[in-house]
């Protein structure tokens, strides 16, 4: 995808998160945890033009759970449309708590792929290892779920390249660019450009940018003929001391973007075409 | 073993919830699901070692506790 794209043929994958690992209800009230919940906000998203969410799972404490799942994909597939279905298989956890994203009954559509691993708070770094990675590769490959490689700082970018050679992936390359704080990219306009001038070819590329570098950095992926990210994963402000009131009201703000860029927004039918998901 | 100063909670001044939520009583507020792992010794996290939030002089009694049962073990 490049700027000419985005002229020619301005089709935007819009993604929710809702929910993610990090953010607890004690944070901002509105954000989603339990199956329920998290299929309410996600079903007002689908409405609103989101064709992809990405999910993640808790327990009724709302801590992480990933057994919960099947669950939380249960709820979504009973609100919604046609929604694309995109399980995390990131976060902090163990390998194996984490490989229950793929394990759902059906499969989900998608999943994330983590590239490498990247610190969180004081003492946690995520579990990301290369071997962790090809078996996760693999199984999607093999399950038929398309992989979403997520790159939390340029050199993950270079582990993409190490997976093509290996004949891992599958055209075309989905990557999830990511910007923000700490072992993330740094939320640049420049840094963004650089990353997508570094991306292989048949690649399509989404962006997700963290906190106050949402609407800007997202804004500038659409323009570059990129596609989007929001959710309150990912930012809990709708703007400076204003808690962002549900999730749907980051999707409005960003289909009202796309509209002024004059840019439409893929159907989940046109996201799973341009993806190639079966 | 979870952390001695994490209980489980469901209202503060501030907050009110359907269920009970992990809160860290050192530092009088609810911790995030992220930090909860860390509360709970989960995937090896030390809340000892690894938690900022955690009284310094108790965690070094703890390891000092902690290195005489051990000495104690190697002397058997
Ligand atoms: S934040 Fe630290 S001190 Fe507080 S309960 Fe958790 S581990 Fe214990």
């Amino acid at each position: 995808m490049s700027y000419e794209a985005y002229l020619n043929d301005r089709n935007v994958i819009l993604t929710v998160a809702p929910t993610g690992g990090v953010h607890g209800k004690d944070k901002n009230q509105n954000l989603p945890e339990q199956p329920e919940e998290i299929a309410e906000q996600v079903a007002a998203c689908e409405e609103l033009g989101a064709s992809i969410c990405h999910l993640h799972a808790r327990d009724e404490h709302g801590e992480n759970d990933a057994g919960r799942i099947q669950e939380v994909n249960d709820a979504v597939r009973e609100r919604c449309d046609d929604i694309v279905i995109q399980n995390t298989t990131g976060g902090q956890s163990t390998y194996d708590a984490r490989v229950q994203g793929i394990r759902t009954d059906p499969a989900p559509d998608m999943a994330s792929l983590d590239m490498g691993p990247f610190n969180r708070g004081q003492h946690i770094i995520t579990e990301h290892t290369r071997n962790n990675i090809d078996q996760l590769a693999a199984e999607m490959r093999k399950k038929g779920i398309k992989p979403e490689l997520e790159c939390f700082n340029n050199g993950h970018i270079n582990e993409v390249y190490r997976l093509i050679e290996r004949d891992a992936l599958e055209e075309p390359y989905y990557f999830n660019l990511v910007f923000g704080h700490g072992t993330f990219t740094p939320p640049t306009p420049e840094n963004v450009l650089n990353l997508v001038s570094n991306l292989p070819e048949s690649s399509e590329f989404n962006l997700l940018a963290v906190g106050r570098h949402q609407l800007p950095l997202t804004t500038l992926s659409m323009i570059l003929g990129g596609h989007v990210r929001v959710g309150m994963e990912d930012n809990l402000y709708y703007r400076k001391s204003e808690p962002v009131q549900s999730n749907a009201q980051l999707v409005d703000r960003t289909a009202r973007i796309a509209d002024l860029l004059e840019a439409d927004l893929a159907t989940p039918a046109e996201t799973r075409e341009r993806l190639g998901i079966e | 073993m979870t952390c001695p100063y994490l209980d489980y909670r469901r209202s503060d001044e501030d907050h009110e919830f359907d269920h009970d939520r992990p809160y860290c009583t050192v530092a009088e507020e609810f911790v995030s699901p992220m930090k909860a792992d860390i509360c709970n010794d989960r995937h090896e996290f030390d809340h000892t070692s690894d938690c900022e939030t955690y009284p310094d002089e108790q965690a070094s009694e703890e390891k000092e506790s902690g290195s005489e049962a051990i000495r104690a073990d190697a002397s058997e």
